[in-house]
């Protein structure tokens, strides 16, 4: 038997199946929360942080990602507060001037309202949100490739650097990775990386119908869950 | 060895230690911390043995080697008791003269007297010295009076008892609340109510429950955990005891960092005594209770400390944090409910079972009860160990037991909590350490690393120094974390180095704020911290380097300069020899001139001076 239990994320009360996570209940309802290295069917993180929302405890808020809480009874959640718009502003902010060179990327910080970037950019091929490492990990068992390094030094291996056997090349690697798709105006040089912005109109479409998904094309870049799931 | 299998035959056995030790007078205690060890205290311990077989007095003295005694800085330390005789900086060629003069005939031995450095005067007796005078020591004290490889010397002085009392005849419950009672908050950082996560463990569901000691201290200068895990072992395993019965662990772990070897090898040898004791194993003291511990040697990561990432470490996996949306007291070591503290936190736990919530709760504030030890260390005049009450005020702390500024400059700020706290200025010195009090001044009590810094310090240096710490410290899952940090770092990076911009300011006020609110584990939402400290407290100096490219306090390299002050210089020439890019120039005799395109700001010059005769602009 499935235990169901009711939240409130935004105002909207959601029934849903105990064990869900916060995220999935809004994808599954249409309230679009931004993330990145959350992939259905694999486990969450909570690494890119970009779908922080607000909890409310006892009146209280506190910012926590979605992706790594359960739902539980009675629970509310705000994920679309100035707060939270403007932390994740920040992070998209961050993140786009790591890897400008991603439309994933770029298209996330449309999505979450990055009009400018105050940091110098840098061209990371890599933002390690640990999609690649996981779906190796935990949907074929292979674990052939992981996590090297701490902290500026950790970057996406094989074990020693070589590649094992039990890597069968079956790519499903890349085809998670948010940085193989260049921005559609064509890999960015060195030293003229730039925001792209150039989706800004889908941005309008999104923010007029407020928290609700309408499956915009910038979900796609991203490989919003919702998107992968079928539901588009 | 005895194994002792019930409370009755430990307290017998205990009384019969007790009569044996009062038959010997005269005590020698000499320090074998750390500290004193590197000032060469086992050199003086061995010659103290030596000396004392030639003489025929190894039977009527009793040497005792013990841990950290908390005043570092004066190491090696001994102190003669009865009379309670304090030698400072004892060296091995001393011991024939402290064996045939003070032991003998209780002759003082002047030059080895401590001069407290405020007044000048010498001080004979340990008692009477201001560093110690100043201080609630509910937990150092007892340093002095173990040997930390000897179970019978922690038995002898009422070691213990807190167990025999507890253990098959206080209900777990009873425990908890006398925990809860006592108002016991914990002493790693976060201040969360002991008792209240005491409670949580007890009642989460799980077929095995753990107790882990958290001893993986990182703080730069802080090494409380250190010196109470190296100096008594015992009353920490105590603690863990108590904490195992009332929470129903049967497993415990002391996770201590590698770099701490003696601590390694006291709660090691602490743990096999008390297992060859029957104080650890099965059916503790003929109780139904078992128990038993394991020391886990952590790799020296900082984020370790951290309690999830401790757990996955101990686990055998990669030290990193996991989100905490359900607490480790109900999912934690191998998903089991697991009670983590820290050294600190279960070494006050056998005070308070032995003499009573109340006892402990008397001392501290409305919110912090109890004592707090914390590492005093920088530009003061007594640094060391100290143990003071929750409430006592930073400026009691600095100025009393400190002695105040160490090279007659001004008293600047106090950093306190180590990289994840905040700097405090000299007008906030008013406030208490209380864990409240110092969070909402945007610092806190966090281990206890108490870094005080005078006017020679610049607070974006300070800044940029604890962002590149935490910068290699972090782990690098979570974004905010590793690009935040970095992001910072170079802020202040171009800050100091001339290159800031007056928007950068707020730009880093913002990426602060939302690296604290938007971090995975406490390492990233703490390591704010000491950016929006000094923002909050020292923003004209983030203004003057920003504005006028200038560092108020001489410390960033980029915005000094060196001159030599001809009026004072009597071209004696060491500058010149010492200079490494050959920078100076001068004849003998004559005043000294820099180069400053070849100078790379080293301050050498600056020290090796006799006269005071460079100047820094």
């Amino acid at each position: 038997m499935r235990e169901y239990v009711t939240l409130i994320i935004d105002g909207a009360h959601i029934k849903t199946a105990r064990g869900t996570s916060v995220l999935d209940a809004a994808i599954e309802y249409g309230i679009c929360i931004p993330h990145l290295c959350h992939v259905p069917t694999l486990s969450d993180i909570g690494a890119c942080r970009l779908c922080v929302v607000e909890q409310i405890v006892n009146g209280r808020s506190k910012v926590t990602t979605s992706c790594t809480l359960s739902v539980e009874d009675g629970m509310i959640i705000r994920s679309n507060t100035d707060k939270i718009r403007n932390l994740r502003r920040n992070l998209a902010e961050l993140l786009v001037a790591q890897a400008p060179n991603s439309r994933a990327v770029q298209d996330m910080a449309v999505r979450c309202g990055v009009k400018e970037v105050r940091y110098p950019f840098k061209n990371a091929d890599c933002i390690l949100c640990g999609r690649c490492v996981r779906v190796c990990a935990e949907m074929w068992q292979a674990k052939a490739i992981g996590f090297v390094g701490r902290g500026k030094d950790r970057h996406v291996d094989f074990p020693f650097g070589v590649r094992p056997d039990f890597c069968k090349r079956c790519g499903s690697c890349t085809m998670l990775c948010p940085m193989t798709i260049s921005p559609c105006a064509g890999p960015m040089e060195r030293g003229k990386e730039r925001l792209c912005g150039n989706c800004e109109s889908q941005l309008m479409i999104t923010e007029k119908t407020n928290d609700a998904c309408v499956l915009c094309e910038l979900g796609k870049g991203f490989n919003c869950a919702r998107h992968a799931l079928g539901q588009g | 060895m005895p194994r002792i299998s019930s409370l009755k035959e430990l307290e017998a056995l205990k009384k019969k230690l007790q009569a044996e030790r009062k038959k010997i007078k005269k005590t020698l205690t000499t320090c074998a911390g750390t500290g004193c060890q590197a000032s060469k205290s086992k050199e003086v311990i061995n010659k103290l043995r030596k000396e004392l077989a030639a003489q025929g007095l190894d039977k009527k003295v009793r040497i005792r080697t013990t841990g950290c005694h908390g005043f570092c800085e004066q190491g090696p330390i001994m102190v003669l008791d009865p009379a309670n005789l304090f030698y400072c900086h004892v060296r091995s060629e001393d011991v024939p003269e402290i064996v045939s003069q003070s032991l003998s005939r209780g002759k003082v031995i002047e030059r080895l007297l401590y001069t407290d450095p405020v007044s000048g005067e010498k001080i004979k007796t340990e008692a009477a010295i201001p560093f110690y005078r100043a201080q609630d020591r509910q937990l150092l004290a007892m340093n002095r009076l173990v040997d930390p490889e000897s179970l019978e010397d922690y038995l002898a002085v009422g070691g213990y008892s807190a167990l025999i009392k507890t253990i098959g005849k206080v209900e777990p419950e009873t425990v908890i609340e006398e925990i809860k009672k006592s108002g016991l908050r914990g002493r790693g950082g976060g201040g969360f109510p002991t008792g209240r996560k005491w409670t949580e463990c007890r009642q989460a569901a799980g077929e095995e429950k753990y107790v882990i000691c958290n001893a993986d201290e990182g703080d730069p200068g802080a090494y409380m955990d250190r010196c109470l895990l190296e100096g008594n072992p015992h009353l920490v395993l105590e603690g863990m005891m108590i904490g195992a019965w009332a929470v129903g662990a049967q497993k415990g772990y002391i996770y201590v960092r590698n770099e701490y070897p003696l601590a390694v090898k006291h709660a090691r040898q602490a743990v096999a005594q008390a297992r060859a004791w029957g104080l650890l194993g099965e059916n503790i003291l003929g109780t139904s209770f078992s128990f038993d511990v394991e020391i886990a040697r952590g790799g020296g990561a900082f984020v370790c400390g951290e309690s999830t990432a401790l757990m996955a470490s101990l686990e055998g996996k990669v030290g990193e944090p996991r989100p905490k949306d359900v607490h480790t007291v109900v999912d934690g070591l191998w998903h089991m409910p697991t009670t983590l503290n820290n050294v600190e936190t279960w070494a006050n736990v056998p005070g308070i079972m032995e003499h009573g919530a109340d006892w402990f709760a008397v001392k501290g504030t409305e919110t912090s009860k109890g004592t707090k030890i914390l590492a005093l260390t920088g530009h003061i005049k007594n640094t060391g160990l100290v143990e003071v009450a929750m409430g006592t005020p930073l400026r009691t702390i600095v100025y009393d037991i400190g002695g105040g500024g160490s090279n007659g400059k001004a008293i600047k700020a106090v950093q306190t909590g180590g990289p994840s706290g905040g700097c405090l200025p000299v007008d906030k010195f008013h406030l208490a350490v209380d864990f409240d009090a110092l969070t909402k001044a945007g610092s806190m009590v966090g281990s206890g690393g108490m870094v005080v810094m005078d006017e020679s310090t610049c607070m974006v240096d300070v800044a940029k120094y604890f962002l590149t710490f935490l910068q290699d410290e972090s782990c690098g899952k979570c974004l905010p974390c590793r690009l935040g940090i970095e992001r910072m770092l170079e802020i202040v990076t171009d800050i100091t180095e001339g290159r800031g911009r007056p928007e950068q300011i707020d730009l880093l006020k913002e990426l602060a704020e939302t690296v604290q609110e938007t971090s995975l584990c406490g390492l990233g939402k703490t390591a704010p911290n000491p950016v929006l400290s000094t923002l909050q407290y020292f923003l004209d100096e983030y203004h003057i380097h920003i504005d006028q490219k200038r560092c108020p306090a001489g410390v960033c390299q980029s915005l000094i300069s060196y001159s030599v002050n001809e009026e004072k210089c009597t071209g004696c020439g060491v500058c010149k020899r010492n200079c490494p890019s050959q920078a100076i120039e001068g004849q003998k005799k004559h005043p000294h001139r820099i180069i400053d395109d070849l100078c790379t700001r080293c301050g050498i010059c600056t020290s090796e001076c006799q006269f005071q005769s460079i100047a820094v602009s």
